[in-house]
């Protein structure tokens, strides 16, 4: 149906009104001849349609606007259900038009509003999900960092220690490295004396061997000796024997003399002399017996005392023998030690090399866990922050929650109920 | 007189020379069983047999025991033989006239008892039997015949 504008409706309507005047005044001044008369009822006919015209068209514009207002009324209210109702075919059209045209897009906007929303909502929720998540995690890196930074410094506290204890052990072992070298020198020392005391032992053992030797040859008259004066004593005690047997023979031959009487004086005298002679022989011999004794017992005072030197000698020979024995033993365990000192002084000369390696790798590692240190330090602040603004983060979410909320209720004030949504 | 002089448990006894026969050294005795402890048994010389009294033991039951060889003084009297074993001999003793036995004779280091053999043998006769055992402390140089 095609569209007549209100212009061209308001010229027809003058245009249809004034047709009707015309056809009044011309029936009126049919009808009438007054001219008055029919000026005054042409006037009165002509006002009444243009009253009647009038009241028509406005009421019809009226009408439509109206119906327009109250539809804006409704969606100033939040009713965005009801649609515009498309009754004009003029300009009001083109307004009704824009009006519904107007709405919808309201009500697709408050659509794509409450969906938006609705996903801002429940990505704000998983956004404060995950932020929560991410300031228990933040918190769990902090807590972590600051055991780190604890263990990096006990670490860098511990290297340290191990590094000075190294050193201080190094010190030592370049101490006994010096000491192991004078101690080589001096065992090399100990072996060179030890050999010259082995030679001087055997020397002396040389002496002592020859010195025994004419001991023994000194000491071969003494026990001559005492072999002779043994043999002197046997004598001796034959003599005492045959002054004994003298003795009482004179003294059978004085009895049998007395008992001749006066004939046996002069044997008698014999007797007596020869008893005399018997009794000096017994205490002569008893005499050269004490002395036999005497020089017994000094030989045997000797004799012991040569024998005792002898055993003395003998024991000293051995003494000195073992001392030889053991003059070559130590230097045989001297070389051995002074070989082990020197394989020792190498072996620790090595290790202190490798010990420096170890320190200086200490040190680095003493460098490494400072810096760890200062790292985790810098974590720990670095997760503090980011604490802080997962706090805000997690603030701002839930005043985006609160925001997403009132648009929500906000939206929900339009009714959107046209079985489009 | 003459008087031969023996010791004998620490004093000097003396007995006429006349009753001596002969002084023996180391004789070979053998000892004859259940005779007093003095009696140390029998020995033969130059074909007669003696009674070895040991003069000590005879006069203090105990000796010590002598040193060197022991001499037995054979006594021959009225018929009779005895021998005593004494600590020791000292000699001849010419001793004046009119000392008689029993009496105690001294003169210069010796004091003297004098005895006669008889008064020995008395003594003798008046001891009980002695010991059936052989003592063991013989004197030595005398040998046991077993």
């Amino acid at each position: 149906m095609g569209r007549t504008s209100l212009k061209n409706k308001l010229i027809l309507s003058f245009l249809a009104l004034l047709l009707i005047v015309l056809v009044v005044v011309g029936i009126v001044n049919r009808v009438t001849d007054d001219f008055y008369m029919a000026q005054a009822v042409s006037a009165a006919l002509a006002l009444a349609a243009g009253i009647i015209f009038g009241s028509l068209f406005s009421k019809s514009l009226v009408h439509r606007l109206s119906s327009l207002s109250n539809v804006a009324r409704e969606i100033s209210r939040g009713d965005l259900s009801r649609d515009i109702p498309l009754l004009s075919r003029d300009e009001v059209r083109d307004l009704e038009e824009i009006f519904s045209v107007m709405v919808k897009e309201l009500r697709r906007v408050i659509l794509e509003m409450q969906a938006v929303s609705g996903q801002i909502q429940n990505t704000s929720r998983r956004l404060f999900s995950l932020a929560r998540k991410v300031l228990d995690n933040s918190r769990e890196i902090d807590r972590t960092a600051r055991r780190i930074a604890e263990g990096s410094e006990n670490q860098t506290l511990i290297v340290q220690k191990t590094a000075l204890s190294l050193d201080s052990g190094l010190n030592e072992m370049d101490e006994m490295v010096r000491q192991s070298a004078e101690t080589a020198e001096k065992a090399n020392e100990a072996r060179l004396r030890t050999e010259k005391g082995e030679a001087k032992a055997r020397e002396i053992l040389r002496h002592l061997d020859g010195v025994l030797e004419q001991m023994v040859a000194y000491t071969r008259p003494v026990f001559q000796l005492a072999t002779k004066v043994e043999k002197i004593k046997l004598v001796i005690n034959v003599i005492d024997d045959i002054a004994q047997k003298t003795d009482l023979l004179s003294l059978n031959a004085s009895i049998e003399a007395t008992r001749a009487g006066a004939m046996g004086k002069g044997f008698a005298l014999v007797a007596d002399e020869i008893r005399s002679m018997a009794e000096n022989s017994k205490r002569s011999s008893q005499d050269i017996r004490n002395m036999i004794e005497d020089i017994l017992d000094d030989n045997t005072a000797v004799t012991t005392a040569l024998k005792r030197s002898q055993k003395g000698i003998d024991r000293g020979r051995k003494t000195i023998d073992s001392l030889v024995n053991t003059f070559s033993e130590t230097v045989a365990g001297v070389k051995e030690i002074s070989h082990a000192i020197e394989d020792v002084e190498k072996e620790t000369g090595r290790q202190v090399r490798h010990l420096r390696g170890l320190l200086s790798h200490f040190q680095e590692l003493s460098r490494l866990a400072n810096e760890n240190f200062v790292s985790t330090q810098k974590t720990t602040i670095a997760t503090r922050n980011q604490e802080q603004d997962m706090v805000k983060i997690v603030s701002a979410m839930k005043s985006l929650s609160a925001l997403s909320k009132r648009m929500m209720e906000t939206q929900r004030r339009f009714k959107l109920d046209t079985g489009e949504s | 007189m003459e008087w031969f002089i023996f010791k004998a448990a620490d004093e000097h006894l003396g007995i006429e020379v006349g009753n001596i026969y002969r002084v023996v050294e180391d004789p070979a005795i053998t000892p004859v069983p259940l005779m007093p402890s003095c009696h140390m048994g029998l020995t033969y010389y130059r074909g007669e047999i003696f009674d070895v009294i040991d003069i000590v033991r005879l006069l203090k039951e105990k000796r010590a025991t002598p040193a060197g060889r022991a001499r037995a003084i054979l006594l021959k009297w009225s018929g009779k033989n005895l021998a005593l074993v004494p600590d020791g001999v000292s000699g001849l003793l010419w001793v004046g006239e009119g000392k008689d036995t029993g009496t105690v004779y001294s003169e210069g280091e010796y004091v003297v008892r004098l005895v006669t053999p008889e008064q020995i043998w008395d003594q003798l006769s008046g001891l009980s039997y002695g010991h059936p055992e052989i003592p063991e402390d013989l004197h030595p140089g005398i040998e046991k015949i077993p």
